[in-house]
């Protein structure tokens, strides 16, 4: 049952993609995903800080009392997201402006707390890295794919480059709020296509990862989203 | 209008067995249309049964495809996919290139319809959604009613200069810009989308389905009373402001769909009367000149909740659904 | 502030910008707790009153703390650890006090520590540079707004749970295509409050 080095690291980009297929982290996703450049840079600094998180909630993992790790966790995501928001605001302003609230809201993020939860206090330091590195490569992968989608047919650029805006007129509803559900309910399907419906099962465990799961009365039913 | 029905496929026992399907219902749908149609071929000369005849064939290639795709029943034959596309096509402005429309079709028939299941399953009017996706992705195409030369020409031959115009009654209403008389409106040589321009045509085919028992009055009668009352009340022209947009179009045809409507008349006053609050605000105050899909569609939505207030009792058994 | 410019704030916060429907904060619950239309309710009066409450602590903790001491950066920690240890008083006040809103609510609250609407909403009042008043109201408004949403679209899904759907689209994906189209309707009412109120 031992998972080698490698598969740690493929498993978040492919097999549990934490957008697609666990369907964590929905909020962000949806937000920034106009632009494709957004997506990469939102991916960046999700990736940074749930490596970094990963990382020391895994060698804490000893250290830290189990019956307040939640409020740890958050501290520990806190400090990185804040230290991701001050680079972010010194080398890439505009970047920082067009990903605005959400980047504070990496915090909430469910994909980071879920896998400190799921995966950083139970496994070693360098598997838990590994782990973050291919959870962040997923979720960067996905946020890029559906930016570059709803970038391209919403306003006819791609990474702000013009392909088709001068042939036809973009077809601006993609880049609006209801494109991005769209979109986003687009590429699930085509995962649970893809997948044959092998996922669904992963998904009902996703209530295992979310930290609000021992109250939540839809565990009992079954999971949130089932 | 009639766009599928599955409350009468899908109801309790006893199952009373009626010549009336689908196909029945679509085809008075269709000729109910007809009317409409054939104004607007009058004011906007052959594009209009071309649009038309384009957007209905989309939708029924859609509907095929899908069906295809997802390895289930066909359903071509039950007309609902033509009148969707028919009445998408009324929604349109008459110069609109023919790639959007059919972007509109795929976006009423697959994504409203098929994703949900189809027939009966979606919870919005296809042709609805279809319409706003459109209006809002394609803001300018959607908004331009001033026709093209070879348009125009057709439209000197057909109806005189009057109907020449760069702007719907609306866009010039909120504009300010002086009005065409009440009697143009009613008959329909205006500019407009292209089903949209004739309450006469329009009116004819709704008592034409309201004879055939296909709609019942409540929802087109609440919501073109409402539109008219709040007009009064605003201090606008009621007339103008029922005879204008797609008021008459939505209300007979559109707001009437059976699976997204309450099933209870009360609960279909409550519906129109809403439809026609929803669509008067948006006019008055919103950046949008027309409010007819929006606020059907927000109905629509609202639907499942004005079921569960106005559904009957049932004895013995406590009210689901009801506040705590 | 006058009394239309509040009302301006609320509606806004509930029509125009509505935080689920055109800002996609609070995706999480609005597709999780929306299957039922008393949990749905029950998620958004606890959101109401989580927003209110953690704007009332987070926005002087900002301006009188914070700010005057050149510590703005710690915003993100200081923000998400109120939030948190709010959530936890307000479970334990309305267990002591108020039983029976503790017995309808008590299992949403703590699911809202994560909810990022509230984090957003107390860190947006601050970046909008609302003062305390306005901050309070945008958050009542956005919390709303929330239950607007949450109202809208259990009816939604309570029409369509029962639906058969394509094999690709059951579940998460078919809910997501409904909550687009739902989103749709609120886009028709844009410039409708400028203009009533004459902003």
């Amino acid at each position: 049952m031992k998972k080698s080095k490698l598969q740690i690291l493929t498993n978040g980009i492919i097999k549990e993609n934490p957008v697609l297929v666990l369907v964590l982290g929905t909020c962000p996703t949806l937000a920034i995903s106009t632009q494709a450049i957004n997506g990469i840079g939102m991916g960046a600094c999700v990736l940074v800080v749930l490596t970094c998180s990963n990382i020391i909630i895994s060698a804490l993992k000893k250290i830290i009392p189990d019956t307040v790790r939640i409020p740890c966790y958050i501290t520990v995501i806190a400090t990185f997201v804040t230290i991701v928001q001050l680079v972010l605001k010194a080398y890439a302003p505009a970047l920082d402006k067009a990903l605005g609230v959400y980047i504070p809201l990496i915090v909430v993020n469910c994909i980071i707390l879920g896998r400190a939860e799921a995966f950083a206090n139970k496994n070693s330091v360098v598997d838990s890295a590994l782990d973050g590195i291919g959870m962040g490569l997923g979720y960067t992968l996905t946020a890029t794919v559906m930016a570059c989608i709803r970038e391209l047919i919403g306003s006819g650029t791609l990474f702000g480059a013009t392909i088709t805006a001068n042939l036809f007129s973009p077809f601006t509803i993609l880049i609006m709020a209801p494109g991005g559900f769209f979109v986003f309910g687009c590429l699930i399907a085509l995962v649970n296509k893809l997948t044959k419906g092998k996922v669904k099962e992963k998904r009902v465990n996703k209530c295992l990862t979310c930290p609000g799961a021992e109250f939540c009365n839809e565990v009992q039913e079954g999971g949130c989203d089932k | 209008m009639a766009d599928k029905h599955t409350n009468l496929i899908v109801s309790a026992a006893p199952h009373v067995c009626n010549p009336t399907d689908t196909a029945t219902i679509m085809r008075d749908v269709v000729i109910a249309l007809i009317p409409a149609l054939a104004v607007s071929t009058y004011v906007f000369g052959i594009r209009a049964i071309l649009m038309t005849v384009i957007c209905a064939a989309a939708c029924v290639f859609f509907e095929w495809a899908s069906r295809k795709i997802m390895h289930r029943e066909n359903t071509i034959g039950d007309w609902s996919a033509i009148v969707t596309g028919v009445i998408l096509a009324f929604n349109l402005p008459v110069g609109m290139p023919f790639w959007m429309a059919i972007i509109g079709c795929f976006v009423a028939i697959v994504v409203v319809k098929q994703i949900f299941g189809g027939l009966g399953q979606n919870f919005a009017n296809p042709a609805i959604v279809g319409r706003i996706a459109l209006f809002i992705g394609f803001a300018t195409p959607m908004t331009t009613w001033s026709v093209t030369k070879n348009m125009s020409q057709a439209i000197i031959n057909n109806a005189g200069v009057d109907a020449v115009t760069g702007a719907t009654p609306l866009a010039m209403w909120n504009a300010g810009a002086e009005l065409p008389s009440n009697l143009e409106m009613f008959l329909g040589t205006i500019n407009g989308s292209l089903g949209e321009v004739s309450a006469l045509a329009l009116l004819i085919g709704g008592i034409y389905l309201v004879v055939r028992k296909v709609i019942s009055p409540a929802i087109p009668c609440a919501f073109i009373g409402t539109v008219a009352v709040l007009s009064l009340i605003m201090g606008f022209d009621p007339i103008f402001q029922v005879c204008a947009g797609g008021v008459m179009l939505g209300a007979i045809f559109m707001a009437t769909d059976y699976v997204t409507s309450p099933i209870t008349t009360s609960g279909r006053i409550i519906f129109g009367i809403g439809c026609g609050i929803i669509t008067m605000l948006i006019r008055a105050y919103a950046s949008y000149p027309e409010g007819v899909s929006f606020a059907i569609l927000l109905m629509n939505i609202l639907t499942p909740h004005i079921d569960s207030i106005t559904r009957s009792k049932l004895n013995g058994v406590e009210k689901k659904g009801a506040k705590k | 502030m006058s009394l239309t410019a509040a009302f301006y704030i609320v509606l806004s916060a509930i029509i125009t910008n509505n935080y689920v429907l055109s800002k996609f904060l609070g995706i999480c619950p609005f597709l999780g707790v929306s299957k039922k239309l008393d949990n749905a309710m029950g998620m958004s009066v606890a959101v109401i009153i989580v927003m209110v409450v953690a704007t009332a602590v987070t926005w002087p903790i900002q301006t009188y703390l914070l700010d005057p001491n050149g510590i703005g950066y710690m915003q993100t920690i200081v923000f998400i650890l109120v939030i948190a240890a709010l959530v936890q008083m307000i479970e334990i006040f309305l267990k002591k006090y108020i039983p029976a809103l503790h017995k309808a609510l008590g299992i949403y609250l703590p699911l809202i520590t994560t909810n990022c609407a509230v984090l957003g909403v107390c860190v947006l009042n601050i970046d909008n540079e609302y003062n305390f008043l306005q901050s309070i109201l945008n958050s009542f408004g956005s919390g709303v707004g929330f239950t607007v949403a949450m109202f809208l679209f259990a009816g939604v899904r309570s029409k369509i749970e029962t639906n058969d759907y394509p094999e690709a689209f059951k579940g998460i994906a078919s809910t997501l295509v409904a909550a687009s189209i739902t989103s749709l309707c609120f886009l028709g009412f844009s410039g409708m409050l400028e203009k009533i109120f004459g902003m």
